[in-house]
């Protein structure tokens, strides 16, 4: 039998044949949890140079009776995914040494292959199995250090999603009814919009399933506590990878297969993506612990990225309106492309802020019985940990919009987006957002510069240090010389949105 | 070959950055050598490139960076003078403050800083694009602010530093006002752009603003001069460069005298097609370079500082090169290469007059030149270098000050000719004082009685050698350089798709330049269509012998009036002669026309006061009495939730089931209705 046809999917078949494989070696092998996480960590390299071997594919590549595609927009989400989970093992390594290390890796492997298989989905059942697989794994994951928190955290994680889930399943056999297919692109040419009530009914019940992942509220409130109360490198793994798979399902789903819907989701987005930002930004300012600012920020993050739907919703079909170097983009390509560019930039400022909050929560747990996220024990990190402080200088800056940096560059692109679709009430409640959002962002790093330190100088774990410094290389560099992902950007947004 | 390294330019400086600040603090004098050698590799390349490129080439790279704009390297003779220039002269004083700043335990922070600040600099200087120079001139902004703040712990400099960044920025948004209204104004054409070029390049820029409305051309060139009087600490935003003397000595040296500064000017002769073609744009520049002149030179006549009197020193040249390019008017393109000449000249003498001054006050221990005198005994060397500094300053015969300043002088005349006298008017009279207060301040400091007790001893030679090399420039670089100077810059536009001729047509200048003409003996100044076939200004007889004659006269009487109050040699007059302690006039300067009084004490408090209490009315009574009202809806939501919490997850889920419902609702009503 010839595999070479698969070619596209060996990232994916990799990680499965390395997850199930660290899973066999841990239980022959005692104290292998170094050992596990260089395996992952290679096994994520190596998937990354595949899923990087075929990145910009022109047309479609289908798979499995056309139930998988491999594309531009499937390729521009695993990358996403596998440099969110590269770098959270990357500084899991300073951390998962010992027993149970294996458990560990070969979880965070299989919530990546889940979204993996989430962003190439064009069927709803597919699309459905790689959803709970991610979020099986998740779960998991948020429990795994055992503590009181860490329990308390999973069990609200997973009754809230069993919940969405339900949600989704009910829109998508409703959906099967209505079509008579799972296929997106049969759902598409069925004229659902003739169903009345029951297809807006699904399509409503698609969205909330995909807004629990992509934390939009009021599905958003399991996020908060879940980000603040499971280990903090799963809490990056679970803001920047599965809150972006929320996204890559919806981008399909909605784009796709209920495009005829577009007025309906249009709306419905305007109403959430308003909702979200500002609810988020208003809770943010009046947090103290760290991670709970940033769960509030990222909740706030998904509301601007909404902003993608709604301009597409709004501008589809729309002629050419402005030129970026040169080629015509259209208003919801222009969306689109931008939505993208945020998650890739909003992935690895969250990833990093986490790896961050993780390193000070390392330092200072030993020491110290509070909580080892309240602010307080930021005051004065940049004499204590400068890298850490530095980096999340960085971090904080990107998160806020601040040029030169990846989360200012996606801004501009999405906003001026919903501006260039006449959405300009959007934009500016989006810059004035951004603008409330700098309260919390400079009152972390005012705690990290301007305050007298709260201890002494600390030693700073290797495996946090290397996935800090990468990340705010890469933060940087997109922010810097942003034409290269802008126009890889606007090619995946091309496989959804052709001109 | 050179100038495939152009980049290196501003590169080395960066790493430089990078290593004194990560690492600075545990190399032998915080790093300050990195700084040195990164500096001087920029001279070196410059040197190189400078062997390539004269006398008929120009260097230009670029590449994408994103959407509609590019970063790029653009090296013409303009560029070329400010590399050669800026490298020079700060290496020099990197190579001083390796001995000024030993000790300091912020050095190796002083030394990242500075080397930031001269990356920013050269990259402000070969941008290729008006948006790189902006970011690039951004960028020195928040150096200066950082050096300036050097001694942050010192109330002083933490409020200059803030002053400076302020006072600056009230011109940086002026100027990016220019840029966009420039690039909306370039993009409405429709270019048709060929691979390569993007739309706020300098050369595109020259090449299409004759399709722009005058109109729109003056309030760019206006929005453009803003941004350059707050750099150059022209009048009314010059308020700051005297108060940034709280830094140490070697920052003055380097950003308020050599550099820095000099973007201003930089940018003014950068775009001086523009200024040229916009109606009344070379018109605002010279009435603010000549105003600005005389008004610091009077003030720089009372200053105690010593360093303060350089800064005004400083300001007031600066109008004179400001006057120089707003003579354009008249001349044409030369009036670049005559305010660029002094540019150049200036930056040699200032810079080794702040570094002198740096000198004694290392000794010293004080910038009161009331509590000097004598000192020339002690610093032999600080004393001649500064004395050369001095009189290339006050415009000394043969001395490099003497022939750039004069030349601008000369020049306001023909433009006094043709258009209005009161430059040249402004500029005579400032030229006096300046000879006038040089003097002042040489005496005062190095000859007469010791009037305090100093530490009695020259400068280590780290210090010392910067000095005399300087000296050799400020002295000989006029002679050496000014004919050649003037030639290499005034092909400088040639070398663009720019038409003089019709740019003098929509500036209204054509009329100006037959009066001229008309003059018995004048030149063909008409010609500057950019063949280059001007002559050298020296050789124009365009003005009677005594306009020639006149600057020497000047900077002679004026270094002879200072002898006569200051030198206690040949003393006749006491200064309270003229003016005394309670005379309103010698008060007036003193106080520098009450300028603190009126812009900080009353304009700003008035603003900051009037602005408090209008916060007070809406920020506690409306703002905070909404926001209380939301915190107090969102707290009480949070406890709500926090309930929740406790154990009971329902509620999560009756939000979400209630989120659906609503949605459900909301849609099927607008549909209803008729919104979507």
């Amino acid at each position: 039998m010839d595999f070479s046809h698969y070619a596209p999917l060996w990232g994916e078949a990799l990680l499965t044949v390395l997850a199930v494989l660290i899973v066999l070696l841990g239980s022959l092998m005692k104290n292998s949890g170094k050992l596990m996480g260089y395996l992952s960590a290679a096994g994520l390299i190596a998937a990354l140079g595949l899923v990087g071997s075929n990145l910009m594919i022109a047309k479609p590549t289908l798979f499995f009776f056309d139930t998988i595609s491999v594309d531009a927009l499937s390729q521009f989400f695993k990358v996403v995914f596998l440099v969110v989970s590269l770098l959270v093992v990357i500084a899991s390594l300073s951390k998962y040494t010992g027993k149970g290390a294996d458990e560990y890796f070969a979880l965070l492997l299989f919530a990546t292959v889940g979204m993996m298989v989430v962003a190439s989905s064009i069927d709803l059942i597919t699309l459905f199995v790689g959803f709970e697989l991610a979020s099986l794994s998740t779960y998991a994951l948020a429990a795994f250090d055992k503590s009181r928190k860490n329990l308390e955290a999973a069990m609200k994680y997973f009754i809230f999603g069993s919940v969405s889930s339900a949600f989704m399943l009910f829109g998508f056999s409703l959906l099967y009814g209505m079509a008579g297919s799972t296929k997106l692109t049969v759902i598409a040419s069925a004229t659902i919009a003739n169903f009345g009530p029951a297809a807006l009914i699904a399509l409503l019940f698609v969205i909330a399933g995909f807004a629990f992942k992509m934390a939009l509220v009021p599905f958003h409130m399991w996020a908060p506590d879940t980000y603040e109360g499971a280990p903090p490198l799963v809490s990056a793994m679970l803001a920047a990878g599965s809150k972006k798979m929320g996204f890559a399902a919806a981008f399909r789903v909605l784009l796709v297969a209920l495009m005829a819907l577009r007025m309906e989701w249009y709306l419905a987005f305007a109403i959430l993506a308003a909702i979200t930002m500002t609810l988020g930004n208003l809770a943010a300012c009046w947090q103290n612990n760290v991670r709970r600012i940033l769960a509030y920020s990222s909740i706030a993050q998904a509301g601007y990225i909404a902003i993608g739907f709604v301009v597409v919703g709004k501008a589809y079909g729309l002629a050419p309106t402005t030129a970026f170097n040169g080629i015509p983009i259209s208003p919801a390509q222009l969306g689109l492309a931008g939505a993208l560019l945020l998650i890739l930039g909003h992935a690895l400022m969250k990833t990093g802020a986490f790896i961050g909050t993780a390193q000070v929560a390392s330092m200072v747990s030993k020491n110290d019985a509070n909580d080892p996220d309240d602010i307080s024990n930021y005051a004065g990190l940049v004499s204590r940990a400068p890298v850490t402080a530095l980096c999340m200088l960085i971090f904080m800056f990107a998160l806020a919009g601040i040029p030169p940096t990846a989360g200012y560059f996606g801004k501009f692109v999405l906003f001026s987006s919903a501006i260039y679709s006449g959405l300009v009430w959007l934009a500016v409640l989006a810059i004035l957002n951004s603008a409330l959002s700098l309260v919390y962002y400079l009152r972390i790093i005012s705690y990290m510069f301007l305050k007298e330190p709260a201890g002494p100088k600390m030693a700073e774990p290797k495996g946090y240090v290397v996935a800090l410094v990468l990340t705010t290389i890469a933060v940087l560099y997109i922010g810097l010389f942003p034409q290269a992902f802008f126009d890889w950007a606007v090619q995946a947004a091309a496989v959804l949105l052709p001109q | 070959m050179y100038a495939d390294y152009a980049y290196l330019i501003v590169g080395l400086p960066v790493l430089a950055f990078l290593l004194c600040l990560f690492v600075g603090s545990r190399l032998p004098r915080g790093g300050g050598f990195l700084t040195v050698l990164a500096t001087f590799a920029g001279l070196v390349l410059s040197l190189g490139i400078f062997s390539e490129m004269y006398p008929d080439k120009i260097i230009h790279q670029s590449m994408p960076w994103f959407a509609n704009f590019n970063v790029g390297i653009l090296i013409d003779p303009l560029a070329l003078v400010m590399l050669l220039m800026v490298t020079f002269v700060v290496t020099l004083i990197h190579t001083y403050a390796n001995g000024y700043m030993n000790g300091d335990p912020g050095s190796s922070r002083y030394f990242a800083e500075a080397a930031l600040f001269t990356a920013a600099m050269l990259g402000l200087i070969y941008a290729d694009n008006l948006l790189q120079l902006f970011i690039f001139w951004e960028l020195v902004g928040l150096c200066s602010y950082l050096l300036i703040g050097f001694w942050y712990r010192k109330p002083s400099a933490a409020a200059a530093a803030k002053k400076a960044f302020l006072t600056t920025r009230v011109g940086d948004v002026l100027f990016m006002a220019g840029i966009i209204l420039l690039y909306n104004n370039l993009a409405s054409l429709n270019i048709a752009l060929k691979p390569g070029e993007y739309l706020l390049q300098f050369p595109v820029i020259y090449a299409h603003l004759t399709q722009i409305p005058p109109a729109q051309l003056t309030l760019i060139a206006l929005g453009l001069l803003g941004g350059a009087v707050g750099k150059s600490g022209q009048f009314p935003l010059h308020v700051w460069l005297p108060d940034a003397m709280e830094g140490p000595t070697t920052v003055s040296a380097m950003i308020h005298a050599a550099t820095m500064v000099t973007a201003g000017v930089y940018l003014v002769a950068r775009m001086f097609p523009l200024f040229y073609a916009a109606p009344y744009g070379l018109t605002a520049v010279a009435a603010v370079g000549a105003f600005t002149a005389l008004f610091a030179a009077t003030m720089g006549l009372t200053a105690f500082d010593i360093k303060r009197v350089l800064a005004f020193s400083t300001v007031s040249q600066l109008g004179f090169m400001m006057a120089g390019l707003g003579t354009g008017a008249a001349v044409g393109t030369m009036a670049v290469g005559v305010a660029m000449f002094h540019l150049i000249g200036h930056s040699f003498f200032k810079a080794l007059l702040f570094l002198c001054s740096g000198s004694v006050i290392h000794a010293v221990n004080t910038n009161d030149m009331r509590e000097m005198g004598g000192v020339g005994k002690y610093m032999k060397w600080t004393m001649y270098t500064m004395l050369i500094g001095s009189l290339s300053l006050a415009g000394f015969p043969l001395f490099t000050g003497f022939f750039s300043k004069d030349e601008i002088i000369v020049i306001a005349y023909e433009y006094g000719v043709a258009i209005n006298f009161l430059p040249y008017i402004f500029l005579v009279l400032a030229a006096v004082l300046t000879a006038i207060y040089t003097f002042r301040m040489w005496f005062t400091v190095f000859t007469g009685k010791e009037r305090s007790d100093y530490a009695k001893h020259e400068s280590p030679s780290i210090m010392i050698i910067p000095l005399v090399i300087l000296a050799i420039f400020a002295f000989g670089f006029g002679i050496a350089a000014q004919g050649g100077f003037y030639s290499y810059l005034d092909s400088n536009f040639g070398h663009y798709d720019v038409n003089f001729n019709e740019l003098a047509v929509i500036g209204g200048h054509a009329a100006e330049e037959t009066k001229l003409a008309g003059e018995p003996a004048a030149e063909p100044l008409a010609s500057e269509a950019g063949e280059g076939a001007k002559a050298e200004s020296k050789a124009e007889p365009a003005e009677p012998w005594y306009i020639q004659i006149l600057p020497i006269i000047v900077a002679l009487g004026g270094i002879l009036t200072a002898s006569l109050f200051y030198w206690d040699k040949v003393k006749k007059f006491d200064p309270s002669l003229v003016t005394g302690d309670k005379d309103p006039l010698r008060k007036l300067l003193l106080k520098g026309y009450y300028q603190h009084e009126i812009m900080t004490a009353w304009f700003a408090e008035t603003i900051v006061y009037g602005s408090a209490l209008i916060c007070n009315v809406i920020d506690i009574k409306l703002v905070d009495g909404w926001l209380n009202w939301l915190s107090a809806l969102v707290m009480g939501f949070a406890q709500h939730v926090r309930k929740v919490q406790s154990g009971v997850v329902q509620n999560y889920i009756t939000a979400l089931v209630l989120g659906v419902v609503v949605l459900v609702v909301v849609i099927t009503m607008a549909k209803e209705v008729g919104l979507i």
